[in-house]
């Protein structure tokens, strides 16, 4: 008998026991939903499975009685452009500031401390600030996310950066190149899969931002939706939504590794088995 | 009036004193191997010629003029590790040398100069005989092409002084021997001055034209930083000659080695 | 085996413990200038006092979320719970827990109210956007108040904004209009450019701020009704007589003794419980449940499968609001009489 962790599963077993917590999950509601429902048949708080559905069907699939629009897909294109916008600027500007810091000593001294300081300041502390100085609509929304994701970006492109091998560096100097030409031939592209990566670990505390924001104030959203229907407790709204949110963050997540696989192969090379 | 001249060299960190009194100078063309126990300052020596360090006192003059402070194109290098570009294949980690220069803004070059750059990047690869590895990356190249890479894209630049900061440290001893061959050839083809820091005497004398020694020539055993490391031995080489003096600078370097 | 034995000793005393527990009772309650004499009953001891007459236990849970506290009454977490009359009709009544306004314990007048910033009356707000939190009594208000000038909500844009933030949000300068709730209604109408256009004062009687309970709990232990209404009037007495017991509500509440004088001068408080029954007995009272129910109605509020606006049924001692077979809100004023009566 081989020690256990040496016991390595079978493709089989593998596929069973990644289906298995699922499976168990989707179990435990349902009968904890029956049990509920038996007692109340219009409880709301585990709804069974047609009533999620019929939920799905209603916020999905027919315009609203009162707007005329598809409520769901109306939420998600507002909460995708919130979280794109924020995400995408924090991620330029995390990247400018992070590579001027880690390769200008001047910056750096100057800049360094007082981004490590802002990016250990809780945003949702300061929203009274963030509303008097953005106000309450978009742009608050995005302002929101970007003050939470950029210094944690900014600060890991700068420690990516003076991270680079100085022999790469000077070589690069040996070679002609000066301060600019070093920044975007050596170091830009070598940051870029990095960048990535780190955008791809901030994704959950940006969709964090985003559900806050729009739990603060808004007119439409995947979080707006949520934090209106609970006042009259409609899971059936609530856990498809709640999945949604969670599939599409699985979704950005899995499409920025493979988008960094496709440009950044030379990267990923310790990764390839 | 010497090629490299070195006017009375010193290195400090604070308290620590690396390297003092340096007097030498060097002819356009040698090939000068530098050794020493570890922390003797050999390697401080070969930042200062990068211009990665300064002097404390005294200067380096090259054909005259004051070296930069700085590294620049006049002075190639190839470290141990790391100097070439991960994100970057063969072909391309060679011409980058030449678009850093002719592309100040963009870094990019197109068109018929770009077709001179590659012509260009193309001989040099093949004179390190990385021709099949044309489009490989660093990562798919064993550690000796990675090496001929590093050199090859030192050639480029035509340097006026290549520095090698132990080159084939890393490189298991048959390639070693191939890559000794090579760094030869390059040497005598392009008339190149060099200078290399090597742990291994052997290949210091096997390669060089002369070698340098650096070792401490003062000692106070209760204050050990506080004299510096000079050049005790500055020998011309023949290729594959004077196997008694090999003997006795090995056994004097092991003997401080064990001292310290 | 001892250990399974010992696991089945566990499990009976458990078990047991649950038949016994029977007789324990919990209710929460959320900060409303309303709502503070829970606090004071609990603190002082005057609900254990009653719940003990009648032999049984009574929690008292301060919840800080007041949607969070009514949904957890809902869930069956909690036997009692505050709450107004709409949000009683459209969070357990919608989800058919059959429950029952045990206790009617005052109504707005004043202390909900709709504020424009630089504009001096209601029919400005045509066009603006306004903040307030969607589907709660700040909606239903804004609704009446459109009403009554002719306007609808198709003439405003409503945004939902978290009651925690509404006072920052109104500083900044998008936010133009907006219907709260005391205490914040006080704080943004101190500020300078702040005008309330409308508030619960113009519809009187139709926030109504309740002590719900579960009716199968009720129906079974009437005992802890009893405890209740016992607990609460002898609670208002105190609040009437004793300025140190308006004290200690308004520091539980977070404001002092004149914060809360100010906000209780906007609600109107049944101190005596013939008052209370009175209102509760009312010919008024169904018609306004009717307009609870209408707007909660078009608001998709009665859930989905509501056919109409009488589909959850609202019984009142004048007359039953909607669908008398489906009925899920009783306002039940016999505990209120026994207390009126002295019978307690």
């Amino acid at each position: 008998m081989k020690r256990l962790m040496n016991i390595e599963p079978s493709p089989v077993v593998k596929v069973f026991l990644t289906m298995l917590p699922f499976v168990i999950a989707v179990v435990v509601y349902w009968l904890a939903s029956e049990a509920r429902l038996s007692e109340n048949p219009n409880d709301k708080l585990l709804p069974s499975f047609t009533q999620i559905a019929a939920a799905v069907e209603r916020y999905a699939f027919v315009e609203n009685k009162r707007t005329g629009e598809y409520l769901f897909w109306q939420d998600s294109a507002a909460s995708l452009w919130r979280i794109g916008l924020g995400i995408g600027i924090s991620a330029c500007v995390g990247l400018v500031v992070g590579m001027l810091n880690g390769l200008l000593p001047m910056v750096r001294a100057g800049l360094s401390p007082f981004i490590t300081i802002l990016s250990l300041i809780p945003p949702m502390a300061i929203l009274p600030i963030l509303f008097i100085t953005f106000g309450l609509d978009e742009l608050a929304k995005v302002m929101l996310i970007i003050i939470g994701t950029a210094p944690v970006i900014m600060r890991d492109m700068q420690s990516q950066v003076t991270q680079l091998p100085r022999e790469q560096l000077i070589k690069a100097q040996t070679l002609g190149a000066s301060t600019w030409l070093v920044a975007i031939r050596v170091v830009l592209p070598q940051i870029l899969p990095r960048l990535l990566a780190s955008v791809r670990l901030t994704l959950g505390a940006a969709w964090l931002f985003l559900i806050a924001a729009e739990a603060i104030a808004a007119q439409e959203g995947l979080g707006y939706r949520i934090f209106l229907v609970r006042r009259y407790m409609s899971m059936d709204v609530i856990l498809p939504y709640v999945i949604w949110i969670t599939s599409l963050a699985f979704a950005m997540d899995f499409s920025l590794k493979k988008l960094s696989m496709l440009c950044f192969p030379w990267f990923h090379q310790g990764e390839a088995k | 009036m010497s090629f490299l001249t070195i006017n009375n060299l010193w290195k400090s960190y604070g308290d620590v004193q690396v390297l003092e009194r340096i007097n030498l100078s060097v002819e356009q063309g040698e090939f000068v191997s530098m050794v020493g126990a570890s922390g003797c300052g050999k390697s401080t020596f070969l930042n200062m010629l990068l211009g990665k360090e300064q002097a404390t006192r005294g200067q380096i003059l090259l054909e005259g003029n004051m070296l930069k402070q700085e590294p620049d194109e006049e002075r190639g290098i190839v470290f141990q590790r790391y100097s070439v570009f991960p994100h970057l294949n063969v072909l391309q980690n060679v011409m980058i040398a030449d678009e850093f220069t002719e592309a100040k803004i963009l870094g990019w070059v197109l068109g018929s100069k770009r077709k001179l750059i590659k012509e260009k990047a193309l001989a040099f690869i093949d004179a390190v005989g990385l021709t099949p590895a044309l489009k490989k990356y660093p990562h798919e190249l064993s550690g000796g092409m990675q090496q001929r890479l590093a050199i090859a894209q030192a050639l480029m630049k035509a340097p006026k002084i290549l520095l090698l900061d132990e080159p084939f440290g890393a490189l298991d001893p048959g390639i070693r021997a191939d890559m000794h061959q090579l760094i030869r050839d390059i040497w005598k083809k392009n008339k190149l001055t060099i200078f290399m820091v090597t742990h291994d005497i052997k290949e210091g004398f096997e390669l060089g034209s002369r070698l340098w020694v650096f070792d401490k020539v003062r000692h106070d055993p209760h204050a050990p930083n506080m004299y510096g490391a000079r050049v005790t031995y500055d020998l011309a080489l023949n290729t594959g000659g004077q196997s008694a003096d090999i003997n006795n600078i090995v056994a004097e370097i092991n003997q401080h080695e064990k001292n310290k | 085996m001892r250990k399974i034995k010992l696991l089945l000793v566990l499990i009976t005393l458990l078990t047991s413990q649950q038949l016994l527990a029977k007789e324990k009772f919990s209710i929460c309650w959320s900060i409303y200038v309303g709502w503070m004499p829970w606090e004071y009953g609990d603190s002082s001891g005057i609900i254990k006092k009653w719940a003990d007459k009648y032999d049984i236990e009574i929690d008292v849970v301060q919840i800080n979320d007041y949607i969070e506290s009514i949904n957890q009454y809902t869930a069956g977490q909690f036997d009692g719970c505050s709450m107004t009359n709409m949000d009683a009709l459209t969070i357990p009544s919608a989800s058919f827990v059959d429950s029952t306004a045990l206790i009617v314990g005052d109504f707005s007048n004043g202390n909900d109210g709709v504020v424009l910033k630089d504009k001096g009356a209601l029919t400005d707000i045509k066009g603006q956007k306004v903040n307030l939190v969607e589907l709660s009594v700040s909606h239903y208000l804004l609704a009446r108040g459109l009403e009554s000038v002719g306007l609808s909500e198709r003439d405003i844009q409503v945004v939902n904004t978290s009651d925690a933030d509404l006072v920052a949000a109104y500083s900044t300068a998008g936010v133009t209009a907006v219907t709260t709730w005391n205490p914040l209604l006080s704080e943004i109408t101190a500020q300078p450019n702040a005008t309330k256009v409308y508030d619960s004062s113009d519809i009187p009687g139709e926030i109504i701020d309740l002590m719900v309970v579960n009716t199968d709990t009720l129906n079974e232990n009437p005992k802890f009704g009893k405890a209740l209404a016992g607990a609460w009037y002898e609670i208002m007495q105190k609040m009437r007589a004793d300025k140190a017991v308006l004290t200690h509500m308004a520091e539980a509440s977070g404001t002092d003794l004149a914060g809360y004088e100010a906000q209780l001068s906007t609600t109107k408080m049944f101190y005596q419980a013939k008052d209370a029954v009175a209102f509760t007995k009312s010919e008024q009272l169904p018609k306004t449940m009717e307009y609870v129910a209408k707007f909660s109605f078009e608001h998709g509020l009665l859930g989905d499968g509501a056919p109409d606006a009488g589909f959850i049924g609202i019984e009142t001692p004048a007359g039953i609001v909607g669908d008398k077979n489906n009925i899920q809100l009783r306002f039940n004023p016999s505990y209120m009489q026994m207390a009126a009566d002295g019978k307690l």
